[in-house]
């Protein structure tokens, strides 16, 4: 394992609540640039593992590394995002007493302090990048309305537009196209694979049509550690995926 | 700079303000300058009480902030407001100086009972107005910021803060219940003489100490509404809805819970010292948790989150209070636990889902605004 | 001395009213002799002190007790005794052998019986004798404890009569150790006072400590010591005694602190309800034990003992209907909203508090405690109030029988199951409004009958919940919400935590110490001591 070269790189993470083992010695490595889909049934350990990754959970034991260098498992959340780790999560959690406007204007890179906050006066180049990432998540229309009026699909992109205008390195998406339409699953899909274009990205999913459509290396965790790792193809041939889905 | 000050005046502000500065200056006039025959007279007494209102309403402003804003629901802002209080009071004790029942230059009468020797080290510099406002407002934001600094970074939220803020406030009360704290125990301070060298007692005093109370409310009115239009107020609502995706965002949210907490103490600081002059007393009684819960309900029945109604809510209150308990005294928590009660027992929206609280908007809800 | 003497007529009262028993010979027969003291010279006298003596009749103590400090005379008239006091001109009379008032007398019609040191020797040994030999071991008992008290040298000789002849280990250990006093105050040989000595270091209490410390120095060598060893032996043994008695006193604290916090364990730490109310059910609470009080002393004056367990359904019932009306005319419109609800259950607990100020007024009421519930024992070198024991027992019953019905019964099923998914027990068919106002009774209903237990030891007037609301929540929040065995032991320890800063701190700073511990425990810990883990948190 090149963990120099690795934009993310897990290795033997374990984490247990009373007893219960939701990762298990779980090692892991994301490339720079990489695109990469996790599956795995419910109680795989997807979402224990990005708690790991942004630091709302300390690992018992084992080693996260971002960019080959940094360790993230000293790092608070506010530390690891400002890294350059994105977030988005399993229901969409977006700040639903501000417009989308201000949801985009809170997430824009910026200095993070309260003083800098206190005195801020939003720039021309913010307010394009502002504009840019409205398109980008097809809400423009909706800039003025508040977040909490939004249907659930557009509160999914909306979230989106969010980790995109902290332009992190790495994103983590969580369930993208859970309770969406077809066709809003589509878009997502091909939202993602161009913002995959110049981002690092994780996503986990259930939707096995979502994770096609998206076209990359897949890993199957099981049981808190990874089951098999490859195409989308290669993954479902493999006995033991079958087993863990379909049951024994 | 100037873009942070002027985004507290729009359309809005600038009424309140303007009606303040009407407040301000014809219930002064109307004391000292009309006669006492006319009709528009406004007795002394008045002037006190409403003043006393204007302190309760600064208080109720900087619930205001922390709660509305930020969503720290604080059951221990008497505390702050007490403290505040307590430093003004040293300020009158120590302007008494002979006139004391006994006479002493230095001792406050109490510690002479007490049979103190010498003046303790925490009344030292209580003797000039500038230290003690300095620990108007020192006092207060050094214990907020302290008990902040540990509460905010260990996470502690919601229902277990507010417990917490009550257990603080209740453990003040029964420090200064002790004699030995060098507070005055039981009774407190009070017997003031004069303010600055003015007579307490004299109309114009208790005229200017409304005014002052007045100016008091809209500076700060102005800092809270400044704060809360700027992006750090949108980071403020952020946490209050969502904290840990404003976490996520990569804001420190213990650092802006900790600003906001600190500087809205240091404004119950203010009131609590506008107020000690004006009432002529100030003792633990102030630290009572009630107190502190009350402040609370003030703000909810004017709507929180809204700045202006937290002031409305005071106002209105404990107009009705004073009202109330002349009238109707053994009533009068009936009445102040009805409406809350009421208020309150509008249908939810139901069980599930996640919890959102919004501004209860009474601007919005009788008309002012539009929806 | 002017203030002794009523002290010792007291002493001698006791001595005579505790135990009707010591008059199993008639005091009457005693008469003949007590009026002859009247007669005679002194050699005379101390004949006839010992002859009195010598009938081993306790009820001749008072007037001996008398005669030694001169309060004995004898009317000019008839020759009569009497114990007389002077007040002012006259006498007041009292018959030395029934005690009873016998009027009073002239300065010239009564003359003191007249006694001198000699004879004052021969009326202790007497007496000691006297009261060393009763029948009653309770006025054995007594005679020693005085006697170790007095370490009088001359009651050497009757404690080693009377040793001879005890069967109760609990007086003859005590008459040893009178004797071991005795000893230490006495000419005798350094071998004696050393045996002395080991029998008040096996004492081990204060008073064996102070009569060590005050002799010791008048003692040899030798014997010094083997005191200096047994005062150190001693004073860790009191050490240990107070810790126990310290512990005691926490755990004593702790159940009161239990009691208060159980119900809320259930309206907050299971339910999720900020109840400030809370307090306020307790009130209600010892105001139905006022109330079933009243009636009893009104109709049924019998029943006074056993007023407490009527009281106890009925508090709970009052208080749990209470709850059930809050619940479901307040609370249920507010769940998930724990702000209002604290806003609105504070405001409800105004109401309460003022309602029961118009009906009962605000002050103090008075509730009794039945006869079972005062008192005291000594355990060791530790007094134990029946009431407070009693406490500690019921805190811990509640618990228990609380944990039972949450355990083991379909209620308690129901509870946990709808507090841990609503969503989930409804579509189980269970009704979970009822099931939220039931467990919201049951809370409650268990605040009232704290508020029975704590009518025993603290005032009943409409503030007594206020007390108490700040307290439940620092014993909820420090065991771990959702968790009743937190509440135990959070109620224990903060308890013993308690007590053991007062002897150094002093009540209130104490306790503000405890209140400072918790804000930072919680600091430490923000879901107490036993916190539930994992992904469940965060539902």
């Amino acid at each position: 394992m090149a963990r120099a070269t690795s934009q993310l790189y897990l290795d033997g993470v374990s984490v247990s609540f009373d007893g219960f083992k939701a990762l298990n010695e779980l090692s892991l490595t994301i490339d720079p640039g990489e695109m990469r889909a996790i599956i795995g049934p419910n109680g795989a350990g997807k979402t224990t593992m990005m708690d790991v990754i942004t630091g709302k959970t300390r690992p018992d034991t084992g080693e996260v590394f971002f960019n080959g260098t940094i360790d993230l498992t000293g790092e608070d959340e506010a530390a690891i995002a400002e890294l350059g780790i994105g977030r988005k999560f399993q229901k969409p959690t977006v700040f639903e007493s501000h417009t989308v406007w201000d949801n985009l204007e809170l997430a824009l890179k910026a200095p993070r302090g309260p003083f800098a906050t206190l005195f801020h006066s939003i720039t021309d180049a913010e307010a394009a990048r502002i504009g840019a990432l409205l398109e980008t998540i097809r809400l423009s229309s909706k800039r003025d309305e508040l977040a909490a009026n939004l249907s659930h699909g557009q509160k999914q992109w909306l979230e989106i537009g969010m980790l995109l205008a902290q332009d992190p390195k790495l994103l983590l998406v969580d369930e993208p196209a859970a309770g969406m339409t077809d066709a809003e699953t589509a878009e997502t899909a091909e939202l993602l694979k161009e913002i995959a274009m110049d981002h690092c990205v994780v996503v986990v999913e259930h939707d096995m049509d979502f994770v096609r459509a998206l076209g990359v290396k897949v890993t199957v965790l099981h049981e808190g550690s990874v089951l098999a790792e490859g195409s989308l193809d290669h993954v479902s041939a493999d006995e033991r995926v079958v087993e863990v889905y379909l049951g024994r | 700079m100037s873009s942070f000050l002027f985004r507290a005046l729009d359309a809005r502000a600038g009424i309140f303000v303007a009606l303040m500065a009407l407040v301000i200056v014809l219930v002064p006039a109307g004391n000292l300058l009309v006669p006492e025959s006319s009709p528009f007279h406004v007795p002394t007494y008045a002037v006190t009480l409403m003043g006393k209102y204007l302190t309760y309403a600064l208080l109720a402003l900087a619930v205001d902030l922390v709660w509305g804003y930020c969503g720290i629901l604080s059951l221990g802002h008497a505390a702050f407001f007490a403290l505040g209080g307590y430093a003004m009071g040293m300020y009158l004790m120590r302007q008494i100086g002979t006139r004391g029942v006994y006479g002493d230059p230095i001792l406050p009468d109490f510690m002479v009972f007490l049979n103190w020797q010498e003046l303790p080290w925490y009344w030292y510099g209580f003797d000039m107005f500038w230290f003690a406002a300095l620990m108007v407002l020192l006092v207060p934001g050094l214990l907020a910021f302290i008990f902040g600094w540990f509460a905010f970074r260990s996470r502690v939220t919601g229902v277990y803060l507010s417990i917490i803020t009550q257990a603080l406030t209740y453990a003040l009360l029964l420090a200064f219940f002790r004699n030995d704290m060098g507070f005055g125990g039981n009774n407190g301070l009070t017997d003031f003489k004069d303010i600055l060298g003015f007579d307490i007692q004299a109309d114009t005093t208790r005229a200017g100490l409304f005014a002052a109370s007045g100016l008091a409310l809209v500076l700060c009115f102005l800092i809270c509404r400044s704060i809360t239009r700027s992006k750090l107020g949108k980071v403020l609502v952020a946490v209050r809805d969502a904290e840990s995706r404003t976490r996520f965002l990569g804001y420190r949210v213990e650092h802006y819970k900790l600003f906001v907490w600190t500087l809205s103490a240091m404004m119950a600081g203010i009131a609590g010292a506008l107020y000690v002059p004006q009432v002529g007393i100030i003792n633990p009684g102030e630290f009572a948790p009630a107190n502190s819960i009350e402040v609370v309900i003030w703000v909810a029945v004017g709507g929180r989150g809204t700045l202006v109604g937290a002031v409305l809510g005071a106002v209105l209150v404990n107009f009705a209070k004073t009202w109330f308990t002349a009238a109707l005294p053994e009533f009068w928590l009936f009445a102040l636990g009805g409406p809350v009660r009421l208020r309150h027992t509008l249908p939810a929206q139901g069980h599930s889902g996640p919890y959102r609280e919004r501004p209860i908007d009474v601007w919005q809800q009788i008309g002012l605004r539009p929806g | 001395m002017s203030l002794l003497k009523p002290l010792l007529i007291l002493f001698s009262l006791l001595l005579v009213g505790v135990l009707p028993a010591a008059a199993q010979s008639d005091p009457e027969a005693l008469r003949p002799l007590i009026n002859n003291l009247a007669d005679g010279n002194y050699d005379e006298t101390q004949r006839q002190i010992e002859e009195i003596a010598a009938t081993g009749n306790a009820a001749a103590a008072p007037a001996l007790e008398a005669l030694g400090e001169g309060d004995l005379y004898f009317r000019k008239s008839d020759g009569m005794v009497f114990i007389a006091v002077r007040e002012g001109k006259i006498y007041q009379l009292t018959d030395p052998l029934t005690l009873e008032a016998a009027g009073e007398a002239g300065r010239r019609d009564v003359k003191k019986i007249r006694v001198n040191n000699r004879l004052r020797r021969v009326i202790r040994s007497a007496l000691g004798s006297l009261t060393l030999m009763a029948p009653d071991p309770g006025v054995r008992m007594a005679a020693a404890e005085a006697i170790f008290t007095a370490r009088d040298p001359d009651g050497i000789e009757a404690l080693d009569i009377a040793l001879d002849a005890e069967t109760d280990d609990n007086v003859r250990r005590v008459m040893q150790q009178a004797r071991a006093a005795a000893v230490l105050n006495s000419d005798l040989g350094p071998e004696e006072k050393i045996t002395a000595v080991g029998t008040l270091s096996d004492m081990g209490n204060r008073q064996a400590l102070s009569l060590l410390l005050s002799v010791q120095s008048t003692l040899d060598p030798d014997v010094q010591a083997a005191a200096a060893d047994a005062i150190s032996k001693i004073e860790q043994s009191i050490a240990a005694w107070d810790a126990a008695q310290n512990i005691w006193f926490g755990i004593s604290l702790g159940s009161v602190l239990l009691l208060a916090a159980i119900g809320l364990a259930i309206t907050f730490g299971v339910m999720g309800v900020i109840n400030m109310a809370h307090g306020e059910m307790v009130m209600i609470g010892a105001y139905v034990t006022f109330v079933v009080q009243e009636i009893i002393r009104t109709s049924a004056p019998g029943l006074f003992e056993v007023s407490l367990f009527i009281a106890l359904p009925l508090a709970f019932l009052t208080s749990g209907l209470i709850g059930v009306a809050i619940e479901r005319g307040v609370i249920r419109w507010l769940y998930g909203r724990p702000l209002e609800t604290l806003l609105a259950t504070w405001g409800i607990s105004l109401i309460l508090q003022q309602a029961v100020r118009t009906i009962f007024g605000p002050t103090n009421q008075e509730v009794g405690n039945p006869d079972w519930m005062s008192g005291a024992f000594e355990l060791g070198q530790m007094t134990i109030t029946y009431n407070r024991m009693w406490i500690v027992v019921f805190a811990l019953l509640v618990f228990a029988g609380l944990m039972l019905v949450l355990k083991k019964t379909p209620f308690g099923l129901y509870t946990r199951a709808v507090t841990q998914n609503r969503r989930m027990a409804a579509s189980m068919g269970i009704r979970t409004p009822w099931i939220d106002a039931l467990t919201f009774g049951l809370g409650s209903g268990i605040a009232g009958i704290a508020g029975v237990a704590l009518s025993q030891i603290d005032n009943v007037s409409p503030n007594l919940g206020q007390s108490y609301i700040i307290d439940s929540f620092m014993v909820v929040v420090f065991g771990g919400v959702g968790n009743l065995w937190g509440t135990l032991v959070g109620a224990m320890t903060l308890g013993v935590v308690n007590k053991f800063l007062e002897p150094y701190a002093g009540a209130v700073l104490g306790k503000i110490f405890v209140l400072v511990f918790i804000i930072l425990f919680i600091q430490k810990r923000p879901r107490g001591l036993f916190a539930l883990k994992g992904r469940a948190v965060e539902a």
